[in-house]
């Protein structure tokens, strides 16, 4: 009986799951109209157009944070030479020109 | 990466050596509130989206009072990506006043006003001033009747100014009330010559921040505290926030469209429940509490005067902080910082809920 109930919990946070952040972005695209007396659309209205605006937001956020990811690898290794003190210049240290 | 080419040939035209001198020099100190040197940097970055933003909207916007609401349209329904540049000019806005409260405020708190950075505070004051007056100016520009009730009320609040109030009303307004003078004058504001004052001013305070350096909080002052070189260090620490804040005002953008109201009537009714921009809901809250008329004088009047005070005590705090100024604790003035902070936070809560 126990287990019965169990699974049946599990199921519902399951469908909760994929509900609870649709609801939520539905809430937030809902909120952007509140107030509007006579609604100009200042969103493409045509499903397709939100799907294509959509996918490019995702694929903008994967670009930040592939920037990011290398940014802060490069910073590392900045810090590692710094600390090492391999950074410093030498003014009499040969040059090959 | 790697152009001995181009090295060379700058090199051969400039002497870069100073240049670089000064780039590995430079240090920012590194404490526990050093977060707050990276809300000047957003702010900057914030500054130059609105820039290139604006440009872009500014060749399809329209002055004038019968095409201005419909040029508006245009650009959100026809021009292509125009919905998405409007929306992202909006919350540019948005977050750069946010922003530049959080600088002015996280500065007001660790007192980096003191001796000898009064300048650096009094230009970044300016700009916060400017700054409003671009969101008041840019608001207007959408001619829809909050936008236009808005700043009748604004320009309207000024007018109740001894003295001068009258002339600075008339001067915003192109006349006695907000007309198409109106939308001509904040145009020209806001395209032309706030951005002018803005450049110079930003262009001076960033020159004051090299030549003075950044500040460390008087309570870590005596501690030796580490600083780190700005190139390539921080630099690179900025440009990670940047693109961060670059993708919350996208995400923003598109996911929070601001909304066009019904075009402005200056014949009808305002609005019911109307409601400024969220930075001018603590001054609004402040002059509620004030009664109509206060021993026989106008309230208005006087409402305004005491809110004027409490915003010139802010704009000279780095002159009445003498101890902070001389290198020493200031209790008083941290408290006269978190009464500010709170203050206006709490004012600010109250009207957006009422």
């Amino acid at each position: 009986m126990k287990q019965k109930f169990m699974t049946w919990v599990k199921s519902r946070l399951a469908v909760m799951g994929y509900a609870l952040p649709l609801v939520v972005l539905s809430i937030i695209c809902g909120l952007s109209t509140v107030g509007a007396e006579e609604k100009v659309p200042v969103f493409p209205q045509s499903t397709y157009d939100a799907y294509i605006i959509y996918q490019n937001l995702a694929i903008f956020w994967i670009f930040i944070l592939g920037l990011i990811i290398i940014i802060l690898m490069k910073l590392r290794e900045i810090e590692r030479t710094q600390k090492l003190g391999a950074d410093n210049d030498n003014e009499d240290a040969p040059r090959l020109e | 990466m790697n152009y001995p080419r181009l090295k060379h040939w700058l090199e051969e035209r400039y002497d870069l050596t100073d240049v670089r001198k000064f780039a590995k020099s430079k240090l920012i100190p590194e404490h526990r509130y050093d977060f707050l040197y990276y809300t000047g940097g957003i702010t900057l970055f914030l500054f130059i989206i609105q820039f290139i933003s604006g440009m872009l909207l500014a060749f399809y916007y329209v002055p004038h009072i019968d095409h201005a609401y419909k040029s508006i349209i245009d650009i959100v329904t026809k021009i292509n990506m125009g919905w998405f540049f409007r929306s992202f000019h909006h919350w540019g806005a948005q977050l750069a006043i946010l922003f530049l409260f959080i600088h002015l405020f996280g500065t007001l708190l660790v007192k980096a006003y003191r001796k000898p950075r009064e300048m650096i505070w009094v230009t970044g004051f300016v700009l916060l001033i400017i700054s409003i007056f671009f969101g008041l100016s840019g608001y207007l520009l959408l001619w829809d009747e909050r936008a236009f009730a808005a700043v009748r009320v604004a320009t309207g609040g000024a007018g109740a100014l001894p003295v001068i109030g009258e002339f600075i009303k008339i001067f915003l307004r192109g006349g006695t009330e907000v007309t198409g003078e109106t939308i001509v004058r904040f145009y020209a504001f806001h395209v032309a010559i706030l951005p002018l004052i803005t450049l110079c001013i930003i262009g001076l305070h960033v020159l004051l921040v090299q030549y003075h350096g950044v500040s460390v909080p008087t309570s870590l002052e005596k501690n030796k505290t580490s600083a780190v070189p700005f190139f390539p260090n921080v630099f690179y620490k900025d440009m990670i926030i940047w693109l961060i804040v670059l993708g919350v005002v996208v995400t923003l953008a598109v996911l929070l469209p601001p909304e066009i109201g019904i075009q402005a009537d200056p014949l009808a009714p305002p609005p019911e429940n109307i409601k400024p921009e969220w930075y001018f809901l603590c001054v609004l809250e402040t002059l509620k509490l004030f009664p109509g008329e206060i021993l026989g004088l106008n309230g208005e009047t006087i409402a305004i005067l005491c809110v004027s005070t409490g915003i010139l005590f802010l704009f000279l705090i780095p002159f009445f902080a003498r101890k902070a100024n001389r290198g020493k604790k200031s209790p008083l003035f941290t408290s006269i910082a978190v009464v500010y902070v709170v203050y206006f936070v709490t004012m600010t809560v109250i009207g957006f809920l009422s």
